[in-house]
């Protein structure tokens, strides 16, 4: 896959760009702040609608026009994928008649010309992307890694993306019914309609992760047996979030069962019949807390280096290595599963690592069709890498050079 | 605002930009505009305003909006009184109304089941309708709240609320519009209309 044409307007410090991009590695320089970055996050937010940066659609429209009434900011891409179709994606973000001091932005998304919602974006240009932030999956919160994997697998799962939808709606509502009960202004029975819909949406997502994380394993284990030469296991270890409180269970379910069990994958209804009967076990003490105890919220992801878990041991080499590994894991499973290459989209990684591992990266990013890197400086990349490299200079919302 | 601006004029931008969908610059723009205008634009719509609320009530048997008490079409005597369709908000009866392929009754809710809006069953017009269920001669609810969430909720807790008075309970059918490709229809749609399928 990759995309030919990339077009934006008002986006960031873009007032305007009409780019056509070329396949195998495009290097953007240039100095900070000048929109290298903000050329991969316009690609990244047209495949998953969302910016790898923010979570504000507003800050995505040029200051410029955000006092306009009818402010917009709007990506178009022609991408093509592996069969050689061609798709025009677009997504529209307009400010309301206030301007952006208005609450409501508008985001419409045209296929080919014709409107659809936001899911049916899913699979049109999938990405993997790597950014310095993503030492946060090895150091940050659990939050990071479950975005991380609702991320990964809404680019390829309209299922999964609908049933995560559904289960953030729920949980927000549910967790309201039950501190309204905790407080006598309603009654247990309106629980079920809610119940019925975290379970089914829930168990889903416990399903994909599950599934993700095991075919994730297989690959990002041989990707860091290499790069460590040997001296490294890596494991990807899944801890759903189903026996978080424990006290008041029935104590006859054993949850390691969702574990990386090869032999053991289990399925999104047999998961649901276990988050039924735990959630039926635990209603008593959800009643109490106001609030939901137990599922995918819950779920925690941990990276392991020879049985150690590098969050807590690890050092910062060995994380930002790990971290590569995911990602170029990350990029074969997206391979595997959508059945072409996923355009990369490095920003800013190559500088942070060593000779050997930079050298290793680029060696096996090769695969993709088209790879969009930022750097402040070329002179890192060695002559081989720059000689079948397009290079464009960026600067002040600009592409003022190219080299292809 | 300035204090170059008179008071009832922000008075009443003030007013506007409460209204949804009116920002403060729309509110400004329809208050110069009214200010510019013959005095009879700003009084019939002074009237309007007034006569909204105090001629309308709610009508006590479906609880629609109405001028008159019962409705026009709870006391339209051609109408089939057989069968209720349920609706969140009074503008759903419009829309019904509009197919013109339901001759029965309505009964508004005013609002969906949603708990992070402090909303719930008792905040509904659902007692009122299951004693009408009970006491009436309905034969069957058609229960037509939104496909969202909030409506699903609603409309699973109306089902067990009417269960014990012996009525067909159905429920809206969520399908293909009308006129397009399969190719062009989206996900959520298909997928919906999938799950409903009927046998032929
Ligand atoms: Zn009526």
């Amino acid at each position: 896959m990759r995309i030919e044409h990339l077009s934006l307007h008002n986006f960031r410090n873009y007032a305007r760009l009409e780019a056509s991009l070329p396949s195998g590695p495009i290097l953007l320089y240039g100095a900070n702040a000048q929109g290298k970055t903000s050329l991969l996050e316009a690609i990244y937010y047209l495949a998953t609608s969302r910016s790898p940066y923010t979570t504000s659609d507003r800050q995505l429209i040029n200051w410029n026009v955000e006092r306009d009434m009818f402010a917009f900011t709007k990506i178009g891409a022609e991408v093509v994928s592996a069969n050689q179709v061609m798709n025009r994606v677009e997504v529209t973000l307009t400010a309301g008649t206030d301007g952006l001091n208005g609450a409501h932005l508008q985001k419409n998304i045209r296929i080919n010309g014709v409107a659809r919602r936001v899911m049916d974006l899913i699979g049109q240009i999938t990405v993997v992307m790597f950014l310095p932030q993503d030492l946060a999956l090895v150091e940050g919160p659990p939050a990071e890694r479950r975005r991380y994997m609702n991320i990964t697998l809404c680019q390829t799962d309209v299922v999964y993306c609908q049933a995560l939808n559904t289960f953030e709606k729920v949980l927000s509502q549910r967790n309201a019914l039950l501190k309204r009960i905790a407080e006598n202004e309603a009654s247990p029975d309106q629980l079920d309609y809610w119940d019925d819909q975290l379970i089914t949406s829930g168990a889903i997502l416990m399903a994909g992760r599950q599934r993700l994380l095991r075919e994730l394993e297989v690959k990002a284990r041989r990707v860091h047996h290499d790069v460590s030469g040997g001296d490294e296991d890596l494991e990807l270890q899944y801890r759903p979030g189903f026996a978080a409180t424990a006290s008041s269970s029935s104590g006859q379910l054993s949850f390691n069962v969702l574990g990386l069990d090869l032999n053991r994958q289990l399925n999104a209804d047999t998961i649901a019949e276990q988050f039924r009967d735990r959630l039926t076990g635990i209603q008593g003490e959800e009643i109490t807390r106001g609030m939901t105890l137990i599922g995918p919220q819950r779920d925690e992801l941990r990276l392991m280096v020879n049985g150690h878990d590098l969050g807590l041991y690890g050092s910062r080499g060995q994380a930002r290595t790990s971290v590569m590994s995911l990602k170029l894991a990350e990029l074969e499973w997206m391979h595997d599963t959508i059945g072409e290459w996923p355009i990369l989209l490095l920003d800013e990684v190559v500088a942070e690592l060593d000779a050997k591992r930079r050298a290793f990266l680029l060696e096996r990013i090769n695969n993709a069709n088209q790879v969009v890197l930022t750097t402040t400086e070329p002179d890192i990349f060695t002559p081989d890498f720059l000689a079948h490299t397009a290079r464009w200079h960026i600067h002040q919302g600009q592409i003022i050079s190219t080299s292809d | 605002m300035s204090k170059a601006v008179p008071q009832p004029v922000t008075q009443l931008i003030d007013a506007f930009s409460r209204l949804p969908g009116v920002g403060p610059k729309t509110a400004s723009r329809l208050t110069y505009y009214l200010l510019r205008a013959p005095d009879e634009v700003s009084q019939s719509l002074a009237d309007a305003l007034a006569d909204l609320k105090t001629h309308t009530r709610f009508c006590s048997v479906c609880h629609n909006i109405t001028e008159n008490d019962p409705c026009g079409i709870c006391s339209d005597s051609n109408r089939d009184t057989s069968q209720i369709v349920v609706v969140e908000e009074p503008l759903d009866v419009l829309a019904v109304e509009r197919t013109g392929a339901f001759n029965g009754l309505y009964h508004v809710l005013h609002g969906a089941i949603s708990p992070v809006e402090g909303v719930g069953p008792e905040d509904l017009k659902i007692r009122e309708l299951v004693q009408r269920v009970e006491n009436g001669n309905t034969l069957e609810v058609i229960i037509a709240t939104n496909p969202g969430m909030e409506g699903d909720a609603t409309a699973m807790y109306l089902q067990r609320q009417l269960a014990a008075a012996g009525v067909k309970i159905t429920r809206l059918a969520r399908g293909l519009p009308t006129g397009g490709d399969l190719e062009y229809v989206d996900s959520v749609t298909l997928m919906r209309a999938l799950q409903g399928r009927h046998e032929m």
